[in-house]
């Protein structure tokens, strides 16, 4: 049977109070008790203020009908935050056992306009028919995400489909087009770090910390001002500070950013962090520093680490505290000639 | 949130000129404007107009963000709340013994018992009894009065094996929430029988990124909101001393340097406080991650005159704050605004207790 999405369109249209509907003459709704002194109190619309008083009658009377299960969507559409509500259609799925694949039809219409609140009832739904509901749960997230690619509910629900049903063969291809897109979608860099250091069909983080290395450096040089790059490629070396300082290949990304004298912000953070681990620098980075001809950073400092701090003082103004405390927590060294 | 729409706020604005102080009639001036504020959050507590339905389960979490609000403003004892009332009416929504024995979020959830005095249906949960004590604070309720046993008791069986928290008996979403919700209902109470927090802290450093920021579930991306919870929570609990940036970090259970990396860069070039990476500033954020930074002893390195700056372009003409500069207020960015100026010591606003989100001297219950 196809889907009745039109129906949920056509009942807002013309809706039909309850109380004229036949088929609920037995019914006598409960108001709500708001007390003698609400506090905050809505100015609630008279169909939603209908609709909840039937709910709570059927709720109460623990009535588990097909025309519970009708009122239950209708309520879902007027207050899809309703979890109560929800949990009253579950319990009514139970027991008539409706079809779960229409379940899941319905929910996707209610999360296209609502992208909150749906992911706990999905997730049961999604549950009960195990991993063959993967590939549609998979594409659902993927249809929710291409409205808003960051949207944080879909990507939590669609961890929870690969760690709970499967399904990571294309997950790691999936974040690389997301990346393609937009190469400065936070979600799609912590999905790429999800699925690199937990997928089953994967080596684990070491294992894939070279290609992942290289990669991460393209998209740092297209666009060295994208946050995102700079912490995924830290957070390759989650726990390995050592090999993190030891990696040629991160310092030579600082000094090839550098050598353009743009957008080197986080390309001298990433430098002055690494020497606070007790990476060397070699002289092309102080040539490289000294050539930023930075306004009001005076002569460059004799130790490193102090010279980065004082021009990402003038360069991030914004963080100008945090790069003069950080400057203070420096190691006293004996400075070299 | 649902915004409002122009016809509703014309309302407001035609009677929110109150009392001598005259704000600028453009509500985005140089000035934090409290007497418009003040009036924004009387008129939500008298009446919220109906795209608040949506949000009707959680009403109680409305009536904590307008009463806590005028707490923070340091208008309620100026305003016609009768506090007795308040506490009546959250005490009203307090659950009978069974399963979890905490608040209802609202009375549309809440169901008399059965003619045998079982209550069949307890919709009570963990976000609004966090919200009910707060109220409760806010208005010097007699702590005494409150049967905490029940509450925490039922409170432990909603602690999932992996230390995370579901809010309600019934099953929903498991995450740092309400975590942080259990954590601030066992330091309310004085009591943490209500939690295993050792269990609770094994779940919260799971939840620590790549990145150093905090998702609201392990492997999700680092947010501005699971952060708060997170080292709000670790705080509550006592795993992070107090001040902690000015002593040893490296003794630390959590990665401080590297959050304190993200939180600061959280700051985006207009001002505000951005709740994920390349994501847009947002007023509410100023809450989350500046009361991170005020929780680690961090707080004095933003820039503080530029986040003013950004949230004053937030603040509405008719009271109240809204997410983004230029949008219709509402109450949650209005409360999240308050606690915001708060932080940053704004004159007449009292000071923030930054783990419990509410004034420090409703959190002392002085």
């Amino acid at each position: 049977m196809e889907s009745d999405e039109g129906d949920e369109q056509q009942q807002e249209a013309e809706r039909l109070p309850l109380s004229q509907r036949p088929e609920w003459s037995d019914v006598t709704p409960i108001p709500q008790d708001d007390g003698p002194n609400p506090v905050v109190p809505i100015a609630y619309k008279p169909e939603f203020s209908e609709t909840m008083s039937y709910f709570r009658a059927v709720y109460y009377s623990d009535e588990r009908s097909s025309r519970s299960f009708q009122l239950t969507k209708e309520a879902i559409c007027l207050n899809p935050g309703n979890y109560t509500v929800w949990h009253f259609r579950r319990q009514i799925i139970e027991t008539l056992h409706t079809d779960l694949q229409d379940e899941l039809a319905f929910v996707g219409r209610i999360a296209k306009s609502n992208s909150k609140n749906y992911q706990h009832h999905r997730r049961w739904v999604a549950e009960k028919l195990g991993t063959g509901a993967v590939n549609k749960e998979l594409q659902f997230t993927k249809k929710m995400l291409s409205l808003d690619a960051k949207n944080y509910h879909a990507w939590s629900y669609r961890q929870w489909v690969l760690q709970a049903l499967g399904g990571w063969e294309d997950e790691l291809d999936y974040c690389q087009i997301l990346l393609g897109e937009d190469i400065f979608n936070n979600s799609a860099w912590n999905q790429r770090y999800f699925v690199v250091t937990r997928s089953p069909l994967l080596g684990g983080l070491i294992a894939m910390r070279d290609s992942e290395v290289n990669f991460t450096i393209e998209a740092i040089l297209g666009n060295p001002e994208n946050e995102s790059p700079w912490r995924y490629l830290r957070g390759l070396y989650k726990d390995d500070t050592e090999s993190w300082i030891n990696d040629p290949r991160i310092s030579s990304v600082c000094l090839k950013v550098l050598s353009t004298k743009s957008n080197y912000v986080f390309a001298l953070s990433t430098l002055l962090d690494l020497i606070c681990h007790g990476f060397r620098p070699s002289e092309e980075f102080r040539e490289a520093i000294n050539a930023l001809n930075t306004p009001d950073s005076g002569p460059l400092d004799s130790d490193l680490g102090r010279a980065i701090c004082r021009v990402l003082e003038c360069v991030d103004p914004l963080r100008c505290n945090y790069w003069l405390w950080r400057k203070s927590k420096l190691p006293l060294t004996v400075s070299s000639q | 949130m649902e915004p409002a729409t122009e016809n509703e706020w014309d309302r407001l604005s035609s009677s929110s000129s109150d009392g001598e102080e005259q704000a600028a009639s453009d509500g985005s001036s140089s000035q934090f404007n409290r007497q418009q504020h003040v009036a924004f959050l009387m008129m939500m507590y008298e009446s919220l107009p109906h795209h608040y339905q949506y949000q009707e389960i959680n009403r109680i979490t409305l009536a904590h963000f307008a009463i806590s609000g005028l707490c923070l403003l340091g208008a309620l004892d100026r305003v016609r709340v009768d506090k007795d009332a308040v506490s009546d009416w959250v005490l009203s929504l307090k659950a009978h013994p069974r399963e979890f024995y905490g608040f209802h979020g609202s009375p549309s959830s809440q169901l008399h018992p059965d003619d045998n005095g079982v209550l069949m249906h307890n919709g009570s949960n963990l976000a609004s009894t966090y919200c009910a004590l707060a109220i409760l604070k806010a208005v010097g309720y007699n702590f005494a009065n409150i049967d905490s046993k029940s509450i925490l008791t039922s409170m432990r069986n909603l602690q999932q094996h992996d230390g995370s928290f579901m809010p309600i008996h019934f099953g929903a979403e498991k995450d740092l929430r309400f975590v942080y919700c259990a954590a601030a209902i066992c330091f309310l109470l004085e009591d943490w029988s209500g939690m295993d927090r050792e269990r609770a802290k094994a779940y919260i450093l799971n939840c620590q990124s790549y990145d150093g920021g905090f998702g609201l579930t392990p492997g999700s991306e680092s947010h501005g909101g699971g952060t708060y919870c997170a080292v709000a929570s670790l705080r509550l609990m006592g795993f992070i001393e107090d001040n902690v940036l000015s002593k040893n970090m490296s003794s630390s259970i959590i990665d401080l340097p590297l959050l304190l990396s993200w939180c600061l860069q959280r700051q985006a070039a207009d001002g505000g406080f951005q709740g994920r990476a390349n994501k847009p500033s947002d007023t509410c954020y100023a809450f989350w991650i500046g009361s991170v930074l005020r929780m680690l002893g961090g707080y004095n390195l933003i820039d503080k005159e530029a986040l003013r700056g950004f949230l004053l372009t937030c603040q509405s003409q008719y009271g109240g704050f809204g997410k983004c500069p230029g949008d219709l207020p509402d109450l949650y960015h209005s409360f999240y605004g308050y606690t915001a100026f708060s932080l940053l010591e704004e004159p007449g606003l009292n000071p923030l207790c930054a783990e419990l989100g509410m004034t420090e001297f409703s959190a002392l219950g002085i």
